[in-house]
């Protein structure tokens, strides 16, 4: 079975191996193993980028293979961010306040250690009661599962309401988008318990570890990041080889015959919606402790379409389309608008791409989907085709 | 009667201008009169104003200013106007005028709240004065800070007033303070009563003081004009904190005093023979405490049960600060009428914002709903045309000065500019994409971040001004409860005016049949020799030209960012699909949901308006499940979708 | 010599010192992170800091650069992106290897800087007015604490104007929340009761201003003097204040204080119908001072004619001489020995007065009340002596008892009642 799924998906071989070896040399490379001539802040960079081609991944199955527009992916990848963010800063905080107690004639009552971290952990946003949602940050088990169950859950039950009534094409979209714009306004309000604005921060300080250089921590993140997508990968190589992708397919090209033919097109696209939630929950929540903060403007509604755009621009509708796109767009990104590219003196003006790195990135991407709605993915069509 | 007392002041005055003159008594208190403060200048002020002399009311009014300048060698003070490094310096006596350059010379301006208390020193001198703007002035600072003495001069010069609308203003100004001052009860529950009819903040805040109170605590209820009595177990923690504040109780034992109790006593690694290292939780720190206040090292403990024991023996009530219970009940009565009618009035004011704002919705939104409906297109870039409008109406205003001629260019111009935009647009982007409704969303949305930016390059990302025409200045004020600024209403009124021209061109214009014919059918329409691509163009240059429009209003009301399109976007959207796509009333019965919906909400919860945008969007998600249509449904290529 | 004070610290030896023998000197220049946002939503604001940064490095080298090497800009943009704040951090100690940085606006980026620096032992600059709350070991704050800004403008409401009833206006973030939690304790020390504050935060950007601007109008319905204090941030202010304009309150009706609106925010604005509302600062454009005549005209050289100065300019322009001063003392760069070095810097502010550097990372300053004028500037009308920056607030219980020191105690966050050291770390 595994054989010949492999064999009839050699791209997936290819793609593990180029990632295999590209993994390996940035750990030789790295600071922490050997040469150092990566640097960690490089490191942390392309772990982060893994984790962005994971949910670009999830992404294109929803949208390159189903056909449901989703602007709203980046909100399971901030739930899953959240969940690990919580326990993060409550075991970090409750190692400090533990230290700071230990020395006092007095043993702490539970309720005072638990005061004191509340105290820590929300002095800075101006109050100190910990609110209800903070209940299992104490374990990191559970928080887990949350990374797992909250953006299930939601995906679930928003799927559920959206597909049972139908609702598809363009207004799908708006509504996936009104969605992430609810979660971070409600996320931005300092009532939600989330710390507002200022998010959940010093996620790079990993409690039990406090000694361990960042220069470590990250390559071990790095390595984390890159077996999930690699994971990642082959399960959704899998999901959509099968007949579950056929059918999968099918509701994207007419869903309507789908339907006809005695598909619960409605189930399908449930079960492709909640899978691809958690997915991107799971890449949230290896994805923040590198970047150290998240905050509600990570799930504002820009940052969904911007996925949205890797895959298009990456080539939809190919796995590996979704994570050249959103690795390129994502590096060059940072390329351009960290001062990496060089000005361009035209005579009469100088073009600084920190001010117009956007403008071009907005006009290529108009031109990607008008001339070459397949991508950059499209080349290796291209590549393959020209020997025969 | 006016002449008379003019004449009298004058008298008085003359009497008095021997004493001295003005600048030797400011010399006498030059420190207050130089670094002056709310509470001690009075002083000084009644002192000025018994002297009499004539100079004082004009020197107070320049003091009042910042017209007053001060040689900083001599210290003498000067009355002066400033003027490109030279000074005009007027003698405050004399009045004889001198040029100086302003080196040397420190400009003193008393703060607001010094400013104030000149106010009502100058009322006595403004409120005769022939200037009706003086006896506004005067008449604003007894609104201001009311006070006893105010009532008789004000009644007196109730006669000489010639001015209808001060006339009106003072007749109100002495009901309110017969109210409250008026010596005879019986005027003052005239004066009440009178007051009952209005709905004004100072009506309110007059009856409010009236109807002062102050808390009290005692073991029987006191002889007294007692407001309210209160139920202790209501809030137990605030009123025992008013017992303990009374000296009639000891405060509750909190864990940190039992903490601390725990801390000073420990003999031998023990508390209260509770070994330390046990006194990690509550029971055994209760039991540490229990011994060692038995022994009596600490107080008694202090719980729940003393806590609720002490409140049952205590009452709490609230006492007026007035005595008289008739005229408590008279203003008690009239604030009831009164709050009846704001609540009503607050009512209405609240319709009259969710309109306003409906009525930006709309404007922000309809552009989008024609293309939206007619193309099956949705612009993301929609938000980038509001916000060319906007910079299009601040670029006019930087070549036409005249606010009034340069809104009058911009708007017609915005439309223009947009309406180029938006064909420019749709001939060379979204016509190939016609037939792939997703991808014009991201082909928009790519344009969108490019215009955005482009923005920010040339415009900077600084908000710009978009200055209203000074006619468009201030609000409609219907009452201190139900106002409305006047760029609101012009919004409305621009926004009914589109709802009818789109009508218009829709029901009443060969396009707009024609363009109707292609929402409907664009296949049959096109075999009837409309052309559809023309239809499209035309439509998608109307929709965007609106939003150029709708961003020139916009910006007048708010401001003018490169990021102001994307603030108004998904608004936008929720409009249209709460609405209906493709079809203009849907789009206002959107607007209007949206818009009503978010003030309803802010109204439950005034305190958290980004609540507020959070439950309406929750609102929205759910609404469209049930009507995933929107409110009004439409057959044609839209509906299809 | 535009900048002759600064001169006076500077050895002999730098002073007849060229900069072509200043590099001569020293093998690798002496580098200065620059760490403000370029693009998104706060570049309106960094990027003036960054200009200034610019213009600051290039006195400094006119003036012989520092310990005789040439003094260079790193200057990187982290998008007003908060992570890429932290990323941007280790960038610069890490890969540029700066020997200090200039930069951060909103709090929310210098939590995610924090950890970082504080890892890498770096040296940060923070110039903006925040909510207080904390002390790093690695961070200057140059900009005003609490008690240097939010409390003396209630003073002045309480006492000058005698306002009893207020209304607290924010943006739904740390800053206003943490400072308005700040006042409502102070106010209620003060004998205000609960139900006479009220509280209202709105998101960034909000426009929609009517509703809330009645609501402060009809707080007035029980004869009580209404005032604002406003901790609304950016370009909402503008609609804020149209509105305000538009609904007739005067200054002298219900007067508006606000701790985040300057010369830059009042330059998008008409100002005639705002004269008299009032903003709070630790400098003004429009302070009548010698040093300030000559710093906005080197601004205006080197920014351009129609550019404002302000605060957080300031604190920039103090923070950076005094790191040059306390570098040249040290005589090297090395963060420990520059640290150690600052304690007690003094330097002119620009608002006359001196500015020092005190053991708790922040400065003692005075504080300045101006009300709007209708050209958008402020007219100064209250300046206070010299207050010392406190980073725990006395008006919250839990903060009451904590102090920060890191000369004599070696802590940021010291309990004052336990007497031991929370943590050596900064809460982010």
């Amino acid at each position: 079975m595994q054989n010949s799924f492999i064999a009839r998906n050699p791209s997936v071989l290819w793609f593990l191996a180029a990632l295999g070896l590209f993994t390996f040399g940035v750990t030789i490379l790295s600071e922490a193993t050997g040469l150092g001539l990566i640097s960690t802040s490089f490191v942390k960079t392309l772990g982060k980028t893994l984790c962005l081609c994971l949910i670009a991944i999830a992404m294109d199955v929803v949208w390159g293979y189903c056909g449901i527009l989703s602007l709203g992916h980046f909100a399971f990848f901030g739930i899953g961010g959240y969940a690990i963010g919580m326990w993060l800063m409550y075991a970090r905080t409750e190692t400090i306040v533990l230290e700071s107690l230990a020395g006092q004639n007095i043993p702490a009552t539970p309720q005072e250690i638990s005061d004191a971290i509340g105290n820590q952990i929300f002095g800075v946003v101006g109050s100190s009661d910990f609110p209800a949602i903070w209940a299992f940050a104490d374990s990191l088990v559970l928080q887990l599962a949350m990374v797992v169950l909250m953006p299930g859950l939601l995906a679930l039950v928003f799927g559920w309401l959206a597909f049972r009534s139908r609702v598809t094409g363009v207004y799908l979209s708006i509504l996936t988008q009104a969605m992430t714009l609810a979660l971070s306004l409600y996320l931005f309000q300092n009532d939600s318990g989330l710390r507002g604005n200022n998010g959940l921060s010093g996620l790079q300080n990993i409690p039990g570890f406090e000694a361990t250089p960042q220069a470590t921590i990250s390559i071990i993140f790095f390595l984390a990041s890159a077996f999930a997508l690699g994971a990642g990968y082959l399960f959704f190589a899998w999901v959509i080889s099968g007949k579950m992708g056929s059918v999968v397919q099918g509701i994207r090209d007419n869903e309507a015959r789908v339907r006809f033919l005695g598909y619960q097109v409605e189930s399908y696209k449930l079960f492709i919606f909640t899978i691809t939630a958690i997915v991107s929950g799971i890449a949230g929540a290896l994805y923040y402790p590198q970047a150290g903060i998240i905050n509600p403007g990570e799930i504002a509604p820009i940052a969904s379409i911007y996925l949205a755009v890797w895959v298009a621009i990456g080539g939809r509708g190919r796995l590996y389309g979704a994570v050249i796109g959103a690795a390129f767009v994502s590096l060059l990104s940072s390329w351009f608008t960290g001062g990496g590219a060089p000005n361009v003196n035209l005579g009469f003006y100088t073009i600084q791409w920190t001010d117009w790195w956007l403008v071009l990135l907005g006009l290529s991407f108009v031109v990607v989907t008008l001339y070459f709605p397949k991508g950059i993915g499209g080349l290796f069509d291209y590549l393959v085709r020209k020997p025969s | 009667m006016r002449i008379l007392l003019s004449a009298f002041v004058f008298m008085f005055c003359a009497m008095a201008a021997s004493a001295q003159d003005l600048q030797s008594l400011l010399q006498d208190n030059a420190d207050d009169i130089a670094k002056p403060s709310r509470n001690s200048i009075g002083v000084v002020l009644d002192q000025m104003v018994a002297t009499g002399l004539p100079q004082v009311p004009a020197f107070l009014e320049q003091w009042s200013d910042k017209n007053v300048w001060q040689d900083d060698i001599t210290g003498t003070f000067f009355m002066a106007t400033e003027a490109d490094d030279t000074l005009t310096l007027t003698d405050i006596d004399t009045g004889a005028e001198t040029t100086v350059p302003s080196d040397g010379f420190t400009q003193l301006k008393p703060n607001g709240g010094v400013r104030r208390v000149i106010g009502t020193a100058l009322v006595q001198f403004q409120l005769i004065d022939p200037d009706t703007t003086r006896r506004a002035a005067a008449l604003e600072s007894i609104a201001r800070r009311p006070e006893a003495s105010q009532l008789a001069p004000l009644m007196a010069s109730l006669e000489g007033e010639t001015d209808p609308a001060l006339l009106a203003r003072k007749q109100n100004l002495i009901t309110i303070l017969s109210a409250r001052f008026a010596e005879d009860p019986a005027d003052r529950i005239a004066a009440i009563e009178a007051l009952a009819e209005e709905t004004s903040v100072e009506t309110r805040a007059v009856l409010n003081q009236i109807l002062a109170t102050k808390p009290g605590v005692a073991t029987d209820l006191p002889d007294a004009n007692i407001a309210a009595q209160h139920d202790p177990m209501t809030g137990p923690d605030g009123y025992y904190a008013a017992l303990v504040a009374a000296d009639l109780a000891t405060p509750l034992t909190t864990p940190d005093d039992i903490r601390a109790a725990m801390e000073a006593n420990i003999i031998d690694g023990r508390v209260g023979g509770v070994p330390t290292a046990q006194l990690d939780t509550d029971a055994a720190r209760a039991r540490a405490y229990a011994t060692l206040a038995a022994a009596g090292t600490v107080p008694p403990l202090v719980g729940i049960p003393e806590r609720d024991n002490a409140l049952n023996t205590h009452v709490f009530f609230d006492t007026y600060t007035e005595d008289d219970p008739a005229i408590t009940t008279a203003a008690r009565n009239a604030l009831d009428q009164v709050e009846t009618a704001v609540a009503l009035a607050q009512t209405v004011d609240l319709g009259l914002d969710a309109l306003s704002l409906a009525s930006i919705y709309f404007l922000a939104a309809i552009g989008l709903a024609i293309t939206f409906g007619v193309m099956g297109v949705i612009n993301m870039a929609h938000g980038e045309f509001i916000m060319m409008g906007a910079y299009t109406g601040y670029v006019i205003q930087l070549f036409v000065p005249d606010y009034t001629i340069a809104i009058i260019i911009a708007l017609p111009t915005a439309f223009a500019i947009t309406f180029a935009a938006g064909v420019t647009m749709e001939r060379l982007v979204i016509r190939h994409l016609y037939h792939r409704p997703l991808e014009t969303l991201l082909a928009t949305f790519g344009i969108s971040i490019a215009l955005q930016q482009l923005a920010k390059n040339i415009f900077g990302t600084q908000a710009r001004p978009l200055t209203s025409p000074a006619w468009l200045d201030g609000a409609w004020i219907i009452s201190d409860v139900i106002q409305i600024s006047y760029i609101r209403i012009a919004i409305f009124i621009m926004a009914l005016f589109f709802l009818a021209l789109i009508l218009f061109i829709l029901k009443r214009t060969r396009l707009g049949l024609e363009v109707r014919a292609v929402t409907q059918n664009p296949g049959m329409a096109a075999s009837m020799g409309i052309n559809p691509d023309r239809i499209n163009m035309l439509t998608f240059g109307l929709g965007s030209g609106i939003a150029g429009i709708a961003g020139v209003a916009i910006g007048l009301y708010a401001k003018v960012t490169s990021e102001m399109g994307a603030d108004y976007i998904v608004q936008s959207f929720m409009t249209v699909v709460v609405g209906g796509v493709g079809n203009v009333w849907g789009t206002l019965a959107g607007a209007s949901l949206i818009g009503g919906l978010q003030k309803g909400i802010e109204w439950f919860n005034p305190s958290n308006t980004l609540a507020a945008q959070t439950y309406m969007i929750l609102f929205i998600i759910l609404f469209i499940q049930f009507r995933p249509k929107g409110i009004v449904a439409l057959k044609g290529r839209a509906a299809a979708d | 010599m535009r900048f002759s004070l600064k001169l006076t610290a500077l050895t002999t030896a730098s002073l007849l010192a060229t900069t072509a023998i200043a590099s001569a000197e020293c093998a690798d220049p002496i580098k200065v992170g620059v760490l403000h946002s370029l693009s998104g939503s706060m570049a309106i604001s960094e990027t003036t800091l960054k200009d200034v940064m610019l213009m600051l490095v290039e006195q400094q080298n006119a003036a012989g650069g520092v310990l005789g090497c040439e003094l260079e800009a790193v200057v990187v943009d982290p998008a007003s992106d908060w992570p890429l704040f932290a990323e941007k951090a280790r960038e610069l100690l890490t890969v540029h290897e700066v020997d200090v940085i200039f930069g951060n606006w909103t709090s929310v980026s210098r939590k995610s800087v924090l950890p970082v620096i504080e890892e890498l032992n770096g040296l940060l600059f923070y110039p903006v007015q925040y909510e207080g709350e904390e002390s790093s070991k690695n961070v200057f704050y140059t900009g005003a604490a609490p008690n240097q800004q939010a409390i003396p403008a209630v003073d002045y409401f309480l006492e000058e104007l005698g306002v009893e009833k207020f209304a607290l206006l924010g943006t739904d973030y740390v800053y206003p929340r943490t400072t308005n939690n700040i006042l409502e304790s102070y106010l209620i020390d003060n004998g205000i009761a609960a139900e006479d504050i009220f509280v209202n935060y709105t998101p960034f950007g909000h426009s929609d201003w009517a509703t809330i601007v009645g609501d402060v109008v009809a707080l007035g319905e029980d004869g009580k003097q209404v005032g604002v204090i406003s901790t609304i941030n950016g370009d909402a202010n503008i609609g804020f204040y149209k509105e305000l304009a538009a609904a007739d309150v005067s200054a002298d009706d219900i007067p508006v204080v606000a701790f985040s609106v300057g010369e830059e925010e009042l330059s998008g604005l008409d100002t005639s119908n705002l004269v008299g509302h009032l903003a709070a600062w630790n400098y003004f454009q429009s302070a009548d001072t010698d040093v300030n005549a000559e710093f906005i005209a080197a601004w205006k050289e080197f920014a351009g004619e129609e550019r404002v100065t302000n605060d957080p300019m300031e604190a920039h322009y103090i923070g950076f001489n005094m790191w040059v001063n306390a570098v040249t003392a040290a005589e090297t760069t090395d963060v420990d020995a520059v640290r150690a070095a600052m304690y007690g810097q003094e330097f002119p502010n620009l608002t006359g007065g001196t500015a020092v550097m005190l053991p708790n990372h922040h400065l003692a300053k005075p504080v300045l009340i101006g009300e709007i004028t209708a050209e958008g500037q402020f007219d100064i009308i209250s300046q206070t002596s010299e207050v010392p920056g406190d980073a725990w607030t006395d008006f919250l219980p839990e903060s009451a008892v904590l102090t920060s020191d890191w000369k004599d105690l070696g802590c940021g966050m010291y309990n004052t009642e336990t007497e031991t050291c929370v943590q050596l770390t900064s809460n982010y």
